[in-house]
């Protein structure tokens, strides 16, 4: 428990590094920080383009079907394949200077998830626009499912970024493992297509992200609130997986300095 | 100020029932020392065998004690483990065995300025610097007026740290870190910090933490800083305490051991001589044996007065540089103008003293001028092992023409440690056409007498 204590003393640190990486990211560019709504909303044009005349989809509005499961998905998976490599991107301060090595992770999900927020602005203004409307009740639940989702990426960041010390390619390997895994999220279908699958689905339910997921798409797609089953698995699932983030890279944090 | 400040500091030597605030004991550390380390997957599964590895035990049952406001310095030679030992403490590494408390906040100067950005201004480095010592913005507001003034960078400090030189670095570094309001420092070889003014502020800086209460540790192979500034010591060694407790206790300690080892490490280089100088003398190559190589208990009855080079050779003549009045290498002085003689020596054997002496020779090998440090009543204390005595001259005044330059060494019974007789030639010249041996400062007058008109 004396980790979360130290990180709070550090706090200072943490809002350094996640500054740093916002402004740091489109520093050079024309546009600047206009790119971090800027990039989305073309992302999303191109979406709305290739699925409304390409390949057209049953679903309403497909577009904007993709697009609020997309983006979470988007954090989740920058945050634990890119976040492999955030303690050994900082080897140098590593093996120079004490601090709580749990900054490391817990800057670049913050940083990651402060990107997702932002992102999310666009996601209301083009939802609106569509002239889906918004269900307020819904929308009180959209806080709870992201900070369940912060949790669960960052207690996995923190496992694939400890381990990424000892086996370098674990980053090369977990960008493919992380395609892998979307494919088996109801990213780009929806749950209803497996129906009858009954071993199939088993898998999506043990899989953390589908849970998520859905509670996203309920909320900003269907407008109903998430199923209170979808929401307590999704929460146990963030728990479990914050709590051994924590203790592996507890673990295996003692000889960072050596291996770096 | 001072009268105060001694008073405070002779009231903390009272009391020593302050509280322990740093406490390690029986610290183990091992590293792993891979043959041929594969960092990937790849390598680790096809290539296990390379993953092999040797323990290799650096430190072995280390203690520390340290209590508030104390000053502890660790001494020891390179890879005793003492830069190690301070890696525990700062935590940047985790003992294998012991364990650590450490009570109060921990600021380092191991790797200066190892969390700078380069592209970012001094200041916002200040708040990064300062955020990983764990402060928050309010604190690090509060105390950037006091970091920038150290640093003494002025308005440099707004500029992206990659223009800085690298005492600009080092300073503005070192002021974060000791402006973080620790209650405890680690230093790892401080004296790289800035210049020599910016040493010596370092320093009253240093003791002024230490009379408010802060609790030191040093790293450092200059053994008198570690002195001076220390009131504790250890001295670790092959991964164990050596010696421990009053600095100066600890200090002679390591002291002695450092003059054992490098007596041992002479007289090691004497027996490789020796050996040598045998295997010369047998080839018929050797110009000049010392004595003392042939036989180490060879005294004076030993040396062979016969040759043009004899000695014993506890000390030897290595090399002599002739410079003339300009500074320059040379063996043609101007008549009139200072010289010197460069004699580089080497102590093979330590004595009790040594004393140089030289002599110019004329061409028919008749001496005409001798002399030696203790006819001259010069100092002969020889600061280390290898070095150089020169014979200066003020003003040379042998008359034009060649000479011999004789050099020795003898100790303080007079014995030669190493004569050489016939060292090298060098040439006066002069473009007056005076005739002799030398040069008699001289000028002349006239005065005529009134004629006695009778």
């Amino acid at each position: 428990m004396g980790i979360f204590k130290e990180l709070y003393n550090y706090r200072q640190m943490i809002v350094g590094f996640v500054k740093r990486d916002l402004k740091g990211k489109y520093k050079a560019s024309v546009l600047g920080f206009l790119w971090t709504f800027i990039n989305p909303l073309l992302q999303l044009l191109v979406y709305t383009l290739v699925f409304s005349t390409i390949m057209r989809s049953d679903k309403e509005q497909y577009y904007l079907f993709l697009f609020v499961a997309l983006i979470p998905w988007i954090f989740f998976a920058t945050s634990i394949s890119g976040g492999a490599g955030c303690v050994v991107s900082q080897s140098t301060m590593v093996t120079k200077i004490y601090f709580p090595r749990e900054v490391l992770p817990v800057s670049y999900v913050t940083s990651a998830f402060v990107n997702m927020l932002l992102t999310y602005i666009v996601v209301f203004a083009v939802t609106i626009f569509a002239g889906r409307g918004l269900n307020p009740v819904a929308i009180l639940y959209l806080p709870i499912i992201m900070v369940i989702e912060y949790f669960l990426a960052l207690g996995i960041a923190m496992i694939t970024s400890a381990l990424t010390v000892y086996f370098r390619d674990l980053e090369y390997i977990l960008s493919i493992v992380t395609m892998a895994w979307q494919f088996l999220t109801p990213v780009m279908y929806d749950m209803d297509m497996l129906e009858g699958h009954t071993t199939i689905l088993k898998i999506f339910y043990i899989n953390p992200m589908t849970s998520i997921i859905m509670a996203y798409r309920d909320i900003m797609y269907y407008g109903q609130r998430p199923k209170l089953t979808t929401l307590t698995t999704a929460a146990g699932m963030g728990v479990l997986f914050t709590i051994l983030g924590f203790v592996v890279f507890g673990k295996l944090k003692r000889r960072f300095a050596e291996e770096l | 100020m001072s009268e105060h400040s001694l008073h405070a500091n002779d009231l903390y030597k009272e009391k020593p029932e302050r509280k322990v605030v740093i406490e390690a004991t029986g610290i183990h550390k091992k590293y792993r020392v891979y043959r041929d380390k594969g960092y990937s997957l790849k390598e680790k599964v096809l290539f296990w065998k390379r993953n092999r590895y040797e323990e290799r035990w650096v430190l072995r049952g280390v203690n520390l004690s340290v209590r508030q406001g104390e000053a502890v310095g660790l001494l020891g030679v390179n890879g005793c483990g003492k830069s190690t030992f301070l890696k525990l403490l700062s935590r940047i590494m985790s003992p294998n065995e012991g364990q650590i408390t450490i009570d109060g906040r921990v600021s380092c100067l191991i790797e200066l300025g190892a969390g700078f950005h380069p592209d970012l201004s001094g200041r916002e480095n200040i708040y990064t610097n300062a955020a990983i010592f764990g402060l928050t913005k309010k604190e690090i507001d509060a105390r950037l007026q006091d970091i920038i003034k150290f640093s003494e960078l002025g308005d440099y400090i707004d500029n992206p740290v990659r223009t800085y030189s690298s005492g600009m670095y080092m300073r503005l570094a070192f002021s974060v870190a000791i402006n973080v309001d620790a209650d405890i420092l680690l230093i790892d070889e401080i004296m790289a910090v800035g210049d020599a003014n910016f040493q010596e502020k370092c320093f009253k800086k240093l003791r002024q933490l230490k009379r408010d209460g802060m609790t030191i540790v040093i790293v450092s192979h200059d053994i008198n800083t570690i002195e001076s500034f220390c009131d504790k010591g250890i001295w670790i060694s092959e991964g164990k305490c050596a010696s421990e407790g009053d600095i100066k206790k600890v200090v002679k300690d390591y002291r002695n051991f450092l003059d054992k080892e490098r007596q041992a490490a002479l007289a090691k280089e004497m027996e490789e001589r020796r050996k040598d100088a045998k295997l010369r003398i047998a080839e018929g190559k050797a110009d000049f044996v010392p004595a003392a190589f042939l036989d180490e208990n060879a005294g004076e009855e030993d040396v062979d007065y016969g040759h043009n080079r004899f000695g014993l050779g506890h000390a030897v003549i290595t090399d002599v540089v002739m410079r003339d009045h300009e500074g320059k290498m040379t063996s043609v002085f101007m008549q009139g103008k200072p010289c010197s003689m460069e004699i580089h020596y080497k102590i093979n054997k330590e004595g009790k003293e040594y004393i140089f002496g030289m002599a110019f020779v004329s061409s028919d090998n008749y001496i005409v001028y001798g002399t030696n440090q203790r006819r001259d009543e010069s100092p002969t204390m020889l600061p280390s092992s290898v070095g150089r005595v020169t014979f200066n001259v003020h003003n040379m005044n042998l008359a034009p023409g060649r000479y011999i330059f004789s050099v020795s060494i003898i100790d303080d019974k007079e014995v030669p440690m190493d004569f050489y007789r016939n060292y090298c030639e060098f040439e006066v010249v002069s473009d007056h056409k005076n005739v002799g041996v030398i040069q008699v400062d001289h000028d002349w007058t006239i005065e005529g007498d009134e004629e006695d008109d009778v």
